[in-house]
């Protein structure tokens, strides 16, 4: 663990990651159960970044427009829990669990809901599990949907942007053979972010105790 | 926990004192179902909204569990979001979308509709969690309708479309087809859905790239042609035209795919029949080309022949007039070499003057052969007796130096001409022959049948092909082109006539066949004759000699008839020679006269060429006058119609003493002794 805010060990990475990995799995369970499909979440990589280069992040392949489900929590630390996609890989993530029967226009009409119903689950299972794991509780609002570029969700031109970081993760879906990439982005102030690495060291050293096979 | 009391809410879950007067009825008031459990998953508050859709009064269902009351709940995701909300405080959101969640019913029966919110609720006591139902079936049902009205008539016109229609979103992933992409492209339509546009592309053209710059304000007018993949494999011809959308902050655009396939093909087939259109008519003015030379040919070759047709007409009178002009010197000759007395100095001198003439009468001979003004004797001729009886005549004709080789098939048809005419024909190019090949060589000639008479500028009509081929040194093109005028010649200046090839042209001709040469500087000469075939039938003459007359003894009274009195006077010197009598006449009527006077006449001797009544004419008379009466017609060529026989004895002008006498005798003995 080092002094700086903004950057994580190896060690941190690879147990955000783990526990990430852990929610989304979760998620996906109760997709699955929802879609009656195979449905396959999978966090590859996490970071932490500052707003706007997250902002930057989220605009892959210079797909400016984006869509994302939001959701605030509040607990030991609190923020903004975001998932993103650019705008027509929702629409293919909404009609992947919709099912192909279903009209362009239902889709289209449908995406909204569907959309936060599915975001709810799969931030929920993100942050219940990172709640589970930690052994804390946290209160989490009801979701709902943002468009906009990524200066906007992130709220880059916002009142104290430089003191608010970003814990990214990159995450892949594959549902029913597609495969849609999406982010999941944590926005929590600099006390948030430190609490939040200090109870993530707290699980690394119980691990380390409990087995130390599993150590690092 | 059991409740004591009939409140709808019992008192552990009134952290705000659940009987409040105002709480209560708001709480049974509000138009969403409200639904609280406790930690331990049963029911402890129900609202009025709850038992209406429900079914299920709320003193019914108070203090049980929540999945008892709902049993079919339990496979949905509601069991774990209580269970997160309780665990780590999240709200769930659960849509009718995704979700089917609990067997509510509307006041008319019908299926209602509904989404359900899951938060938690912390109090100073004890956790609850607050299930929140709202009735979505109105707004559900205004935006179907409002839908299906919306998209009637588009419907109407999209699922009629002849053509496949196809919507692609920003990425290109086909959102939407139509029917007819099942009969246009021959896929099914959710083997579309969810693809790449260029999947159906034969390969990432014009239209990807219009797709991926094109936005919503910019409308293109114009239809893109593309190769589009069947589901077969094969590919088309399509003409794609893009309609740009957007709805929901989202952009979209439906192309519509007319299948061009036919007219693309129809046009490069269009277009295949204008390029041989073309072919076939640069090859039609490559033919009118090479008939138009053909015809400077034929007319060359008809200039050539009137040429020749002129100069033999020309030649011909000049050596008809010859002829009777040799014919008095020969005959007055005759007869002065029988009335001079026996001087060897004379003898000599009369000889040659003789042989003289008598050189001139062959050379006229030539002279009407070319102007085909010859009599011919027509004869059915064997070639396979004329010819190798002939070898050795040629062999001596020229020289031990050049080989000859004749190559008569056994199947070679005779041939009727004139036999001495051919013979004659066969030594002019013998000689020729020899003289083109000074050092020595080959001479062959070679027949056959001419299979196609008719053809190449040949008479119609059978034929035989005579081939006369040397090794000699050839002949140039304007050598050859010069050929057969009469007295052209290689020869030096007194070594030919320049009277052979016209000999043999004019012989063929007016045979009824025709004679071609072919040469070549370097490359030796053939000539080739063509020849009428002897009908079918017609025997070779026999060789056999006639046996000779007997000489006529008698006296005879002779009524010559001649316009060119030189030539009469010459005719009745010699006759009177033979000891016959002559009467002369100038014409044919004076000879009708002095026949109707004295009909004791023995014979008669006329000229052919006459003007006013020819000889023939006069013959014919006679002939209804006087059946029995001999006539000799003399004639210097073929002026005798050739379309019937010639009933008359005839005689060849020029002749000599001896001709005539045989003539008479001849004459005399087939009509018989008057």
């Amino acid at each position: 663990m080092t002094a700086d805010i903004g950057e994580l060990t190896h060690t941190e990475q690879d147990a955000l990651a783990e526990i990430a990995n852990m929610g989304v799995s979760r998620a996906a369970s109760s997709l699955r159960q929802m879609v009656g499909e195979q449905v396959l979440l999978s966090v590859p990589s996490v970071r932490i970044v500052t707003r706007a280069a997250a902002a930057k992040l989220v605009e892959r392949d210079n797909a400016k427009k984006l869509v994302a489900v939001q959701q605030s929590f509040e607990g030991p630390f609190a923020g903004r829990a975001l998932l993103i996609f650019p705008e027509a890989q929702s629409l293919e993530l909404v009609r992947s669990i919709l099912g192909d029967e279903h009209t362009l226009e239902d889709v289209i009409d449908l995406e909204h809901e569907a959309l936060a119903e599915t975001g709810n689950i799969i931030l929920n299972g993100c942050l219940a599990t990172i709640a589970n794991v930690l052994h804390r509780t946290m209160r989490m609002s009801l979701p709902s949907i943002v468009r906009g570029d990524g200066a906007a969700l992130f709220d880059v031109d916002g009142p104290a942007s430089g003191a608010q970081f970003v814990l990214f993760l990159y995450i892949d879906f594959n549902i029913k053979t597609r495969d849609v990439h999406g982010f999941i982005a944590l926005l929590m102030d600099l006390p948030s972010i430190a609490t939040l690495k200090a109870i993530v060291n707290d699980f690394i050293h119980a691990i380390e105790d409990q087995s130390p096979r599993h150590a690092e | 926990m059991t409740s004591s009391t009939p409140s709808k809410i019992s008192p552990p879950v009134t952290p705000n004192n659940a009987t409040d007067p105002i709480y209560e009825p708001a709480f049974d008031t509000v138009d969403i179902g409200l639904i609280v459990v406790d930690s331990a998953g049963r029911i402890v508050a129900w609202n009025d909204w709850m038992a209406r859709t429900s079914k299920r009064s709320t003193a019914e269902v108070l203090g049980k569990d929540f999945f008892d009351v709902f049993p079919k709940a339990r496979t949905t995701r509601l069991p774990s979001v209580i269970e997160d909300a309780f665990q780590v405080g999240s709200s769930s959101l659960l849509t009718h979308t995704l979700n089917s969640l609990l067997p509510l019913r509307l006041d008319d029966g019908g299926e209602l509709l509904h989404n359900i919110i899951v938060r938690p609720v912390p109090t100073a006591e004890s956790n609850y969690c607050l299930l929140q139902v709202t009735d979505v079936t109105a707004a559900v049902t205004r935006e179907r309708v409002l839908r299906e009205r919306q998209n009637a008539r588009y419907h109407a016109i999209v699922d009629s479309a002849p053509d496949a229609i196809i919507t692609v979103d920003a990425d290109q992933n086909i959102q939407w087809v139509n029917g007819a992409v099942d009969r246009v492209l021959g896929y099914d339509q959710t083997e579309l859905i969810g693809q790449k546009l260029s999947f159906l592309l034969q390969s990432e053209d014009t239209l990807v790239r219009l797709l991926a710059e094109g936005t919503i304000e910019q409308q293109d007018k114009r239809a893109v042609s593309v190769v589009g993949r069947y589901k077969n494999g094969t590919f088309g011809h399509f003409e794609i035209s893009l309609g740009r959308w957007g709805a929901d902050q989202r952009n979209f655009v439906t192309t519509i795919w007319r299948d061009v396939s036919e007219r693309v093909n129809a046009e490069s087939a269009l277009s295949d029949a204008r390029d041989a259109l073309q072919k076939s008519n640069e090859e039609l003015e490559d033919r009118v080309n090479e008939r138009t030379r053909e015809r400077e040919v034929a007319l060359r070759q008809l200039h050539e022949s009137q040429k020749m047709e002129s100069i033999g007409q020309l030649t011909g009178g000049v050596a008809h007039d010859f002829n009777n002009l040799l014919a008095v010197i020969l005959g007055s000759l005759s007869l002065l070499k029988k009335a001079l007395p026996d001087d060897p100095r004379i003898s000599r001198l009369l000889d040659r003057a003789m042989q003289g003439a008598e050189r001139g009468a062959t050379l006229t001979t030539r002279l009407l052969a070319f102007a085909r003004r010859q009599e011919l004797k027509i004869e059915v001729v064997s070639l396979q007796t004329l010819i190798p009886e002939m070898l050795d005549f040629l062999r001596h004709s020229v020289g031990p130096n050049i080989v000859i080789h004749a190559e008569v098939m056994p199947d070679v048809d005779p041939v009727a001409v004139d036999a001495n005419q051919l013979e004659l024909a066969l030594i002019n190019l013998a000689v020729n022959a020899r003289d083109a090949m000074p050092h020595g060589g080959s001479l062959t000639i070679a027949c056959h049948n001419e299979e196609n008479a008719g053809s190449a500028g040949l008479p119609p009509g059978s034929l035989v092909c005579i081939t006369v081929t040397d090794t000699g040194e050839g002949m140039s093109e304007e050598t050859l082109a010069r050929a057969q005028e009469p007295f052209f010649t290689t020869k030096g200046v007194g070594k030919g006539t320049g009277l052979g090839l016209s000999m043999v042209h004019g012989f063929t001709a007016q045979s009824g066949g025709a004679m071609r040469l072919q040469s070549q500087r370097g490359e030796g000469t053939t000539v080739t004759m063509w020849l009428p075939r002897a009908k079918h039938g017609e025997k070779p003459a026999s060789s056999e000699i006639r046996p000779a007359a007997p000489e006529l003894s008698r006296r005879l009274r002779v009524l010559l008839v001649d316009d060119d009195v030189l030539v009469s006077m010459g005719a009745a010197d010699m006759l009177l020679d033979l000891g016959h009598s002559v009467t002369e006449a100038q014409s044919g009527g004076q000879a009708l006269k002095l026949l109707d006077s004295d009909p004791l006449f023995d014979i008669v001797v006329t000229d052919y060429a006459m003007p006013g009544m020819n000889g023939l004419e006069l013959a014919q008379r006679i002939k209804e006058l006087h059946p029995k009466l001999p006539i000799i017609l003399a004639t210097g060529y073929a002026e005798l119609p050739s379309d019937r026989p010639i009933e008359f004895e005839h005689l060849s002008k020029p002749y000599t003493s001896a001709h005539l006498a045989s003539a008479l005798e001849k004459a005399f003995i087939g009509v018989g002794p008057a």
